[in-house]
């Protein structure tokens, strides 16, 4: 069982990344703290597939690796790097504090919910599948709390990831088409967010969510 | 869960949009080779128009001979059941192949406009047509659908395919709705993919093969076998998710904003195929849902946010003075009226929340694309300054009247045919205080859309108002829209009340025939469909 134990050791890890992701001063550091993550759940992945047996997870760690640990933080670190609003700073709507225990409220709920699973596949990995959810949440949590429009992409990313791993632990011998396809849509979609990003910085000069309210009623 | 026949028509039918939409997407050549001389610039914009025509063609006649083969021979599949149409995603084809093709008509005169009037220029005219191909494709990718990670991949890509037409004009407030409209959906969907992943992971613990796990046909096949509590879990997902996309309150936020930005042809695509399409994903989990816990929990879930939608949104549709505004409210409110039926649950009730998915789709294209005819004449959609449009142009104010007599439910047109079912349905399972709350809140809009025929329709035009309506190429694919609304309020064809009872059929996972017609269309039939429901008895029970 020590494969699982690396498993369940390495989600705690992920709950740190994702507040180092939320918290960072500016969305290239984000960007840089969202590809450590990534790192993490890759290794994840490898942990899993050894403790499984699960051929379908290695490839998974490798397609990981590709696309959020190289393409997805590459293409945002370099769109990002050169939008900067210095009037919003770090765009967080709460005292970091504040948010740190949000994270902790949401990792000790998920915990609740985690174990009321009765899948005999959840069994040795309840932590790791009470993190893939927290994730989830911190991630909706990091788009609702940010004023900084680049910033709430990586809310998603977190969220994505945290289904990503719920998916990894569940069903470890998913076809690995299936990890592509959300992979792949990952991809799109924040590369669709950062042009979109891009262009209202362009037009507007700003990347405050707060001045993006003409539209009301 | 029968036999599907294997069909090269799925395939065939998802690549035509795709591959026109990367031809104009991607191909460097055509931007670099824009003439600056206007004359040349037409041309290039003629060619443009002839490869969209093209490619709503395609879409409309394959879709249509998809139709016809899953009416004849029931569903068909491709890629190893990757791929599907049943009864149930083919009314949702119908409408991406219908609406596509008619809002893609009207699109040629509006955007010809939008040039000429320079709020966009050739580069954009490009742009505008691929996303439409590309979006066309997203959706029927959603509805072909037998693979649930693709149905949430497909979902989330008609989000990211349609951005860039609602943020198409550039401007600060497009931009705007365009970002509200990513975000907040593709957040929604994330929910929808968490649901989805929960149950597949289910699935695959269950099923002995996980490649069985991942298709919506084998998990109706096995909803029994799967854990109740993962199940409500995931439903809950997938409601918030889709339901998002689907513009139920109080996941609607984005919906007004990208509506009422976006050119009108998309918003009339929007509003008529999109909602419905992500619809269609939620009555997908809901059948799965039924099969494991039954229709209490799903039903309750559905009757709650399906009245909330209605009641919120038609007092905000009272109050909007925009008139796109006003219009995309008015969509809230139609789906809370679809999912309401859905919650009313029943033969019934299924087959009126599918027939008023159609009969919404149809009207609120023809009313967006109507609102774009008065947003060329009037160049505001202010409903203040709207004014007299009956005399400033004659035809449009026609089709505006009918669209707002149409939407209020009023006879002879169709939005009162399904309306009628659905508060059948309800009296009929014993739903008689939630059927009242809905007329009631049914009344406020009708004083709105009244009102619209009043101040806006009537009226006094402007006296600086030019008088002469529209040209013909806009007014052509609105009377083709406007002779659908009104046919089938007088009565539902025999295919189409064929299609809705097979499709009823799937979403009961049994043979349930619910008569699907006006009520004066065979009078002695609905009497008995009053019989069927309470009764819950099958057509050939009847007939004896």
């Amino acid at each position: 069982m020590n494969g699982f134990l690396i498993v369940n050791g390495l989600s705690g890890l992920l709950i740190v990344s994702s507040l180092l992701v939320t918290l960072a001063g500016n969305p290239a550091n984000s960007a840089r703290f969202y590809a450590l993550q990534s790192f993490i759940l890759v290794m994840l992945f490898v942990a899993l597939a050894g403790a499984t047996g699960s051929g379908e997870l290695y490839l998974w760690s490798f397609t990981a690796l590709l696309t959020k640990v190289i393409l997805v933080p590459a293409i945002m670190y370099r769109t990002f790097r050169r939008l900067s609003d210095p009037a919003i700073g770090s765009g967080a709507v709460m005292p970091t504090a504040l948010s740190i225990v949000g994270a902790a409220v949401a990792v000790i709920l998920c915990f609740g919910v985690a174990s009321k699973v009765t899948l005999p596949a959840a069994d040795a990995i309840k932590p790791a599948l009470a993190v893939s959810l927290a994730l989830f949440f911190i991630g909706l949590g990091c788009i609702v709390a940010q004023r900084n429009i680049l910033k709430q992409v990586f809310g998603y990313c977190l969220m994505e990831n945290g289904s990503h791993l719920t998916l990894a632990l569940l069903a470890p011998n998913a076809p690995e088409l299936v990890e592509i396809g959300i992979a792949t849509d990952a991809i799109f979609a924040v590369v669709v967010m950062a042009a979109l990003g891009s262009r209202i910085f362009d037009t507007l000069h700003t990347l405050d969510a707060r001045q993006l309210t003409s539209l009301k009623g | 869960m029968t036999a599907m026949v294997p069909s090269i028509l799925p395939p065939l039918l998802l690549i035509g949009p795709l591959a026109v939409a990367v031809f104009l997407l991607t191909l460097p050549w055509f931007r670099e080779s824009l003439p600056e001389t206007l004359a040349s610039d037409q041309d290039s914009v003629a060619l443009l128009e002839r490869i969209h025509l093209g490619s709503i063609a395609y879409v409309f006649l394959l879709s249509a001979a998809a139709l016809v083969q899953v009416l004849s021979n029931g569903a068909i599949a491709a890629f190893g059941d990757w791929l599907f149409v049943d009864a149930l995603g083919a009314v949702f084809m119908m409408l991406i192949g219908v609406v596509g093709l008619l809002t893609g008509l009207y699109s040629i005169a509006y955007i010809r406009h939008d040039l000429e009037s320079g709020a966009i220029d050739a580069g954009k005219v490009r742009v505008y047509y691929g996303f439409f191909s590309l979006f066309l494709f997203t959706m029927l990718l959603a509805v072909t659908a037998n693979n649930i990670i693709m149905m949430w991949a497909a979902i989330e890509a008609t989000t990211l395919g349609s951005a860039f037409l609602v943020g198409l004009y550039g401007q600060k407030s497009s931009l705007e709705a365009a970002w509200k409209y990513v975000v907040i959906c593709t957040v929604g969907v994330a929910f929808g993919l968490y649901g989805t992943v929960l149950v597949f992971s289910n699935a695959a613990d269950v099923l002995a093969d996980p490649h069985q796990a991942v298709l919506w046909t084998a998990l109706v096949g096995h909803a029994g076998e799967l854990d109740p509590m993962l199940v409500k879990l995931a439903f809950v997902f997938a409601l918030i998710g889709f339901g998002t996309k689907a513009g139920i309150f109080p996941m609607h936020a984005w919906l007004p904003d990208a509506h009422s930005e976006a050119p009108s042809p998309v918003s009339g695509l929007l509003s008529g195929v999109l909602l419905k399409c992500a619809l269609l994903i939620v009555i997908r989990f809901y059948v799965i849902t039924v099969g494991t816990v039954g229709v209490g929990f799903p039903q309750t879930l559905l009757l709650t946010l399906g009245l909330l939608s209605v009641g919120v949104s038609s007092l905000l549709f009272f109050v909007q003075q925009d008139l796109k505004r006003k219009l995309a409210y008015s969509s809230i409110e139609n789906v809370g009226l679809i999912v309401v039926a859905l919650g009313i649950g029943g033969p019934l009730g299924i087959a009126a929340a599918l027939l008023h998915a159609i009969n919404h789709s149809v009207t609120k294209a023809l009313f967006f694309c109507t609102a774009g005819n008065v947003l060329m004449k009037y160049g505001t959609r202010d409903l203040r300054a709207v004014k007299g449009v009956l005399r400033a142009a004659p035809a449009t104010g026609l089709l505006m009247m009918a669209c707002a007599l149409a939407l209020a439910g009023f006879p002879p047109f169709n939005i009162f045919v399904s309306e009628f079912m659905v508060f059948m349905a309800g009296l009929n399972e014993g739903y008689a205080w939630i059927m009242a709350l809905v007329a009631l809140f049914l009344c406020i809009t009708i004083a709105g859309l009244v009102k619209i025929v009043a101040d806006s329709v009537l009226g006094k035009s402007p006296e600086t108002m030019a008088k002469g309506d529209v040209g013909w190429k806009a007014l052509a694919p609105l009377g083709v829209l406007a002779v659908l609304v009104l046919t089938l309020g007088f009565a539902v064809p025999q295919p189409l009340s064929n299609l809705v009872q097979q499709a009823t059929a799937v979403v009961m996972n049994g043979d349930s025939r619910p008569v699907v017609a006006t009520p004066w269309q065979h009078y002695d039939t609905v009497r008995a469909g009053g019989l069927l429901v309470t009764g819950n008895l099958s057509q050939t029970e009847i007939s004896k």
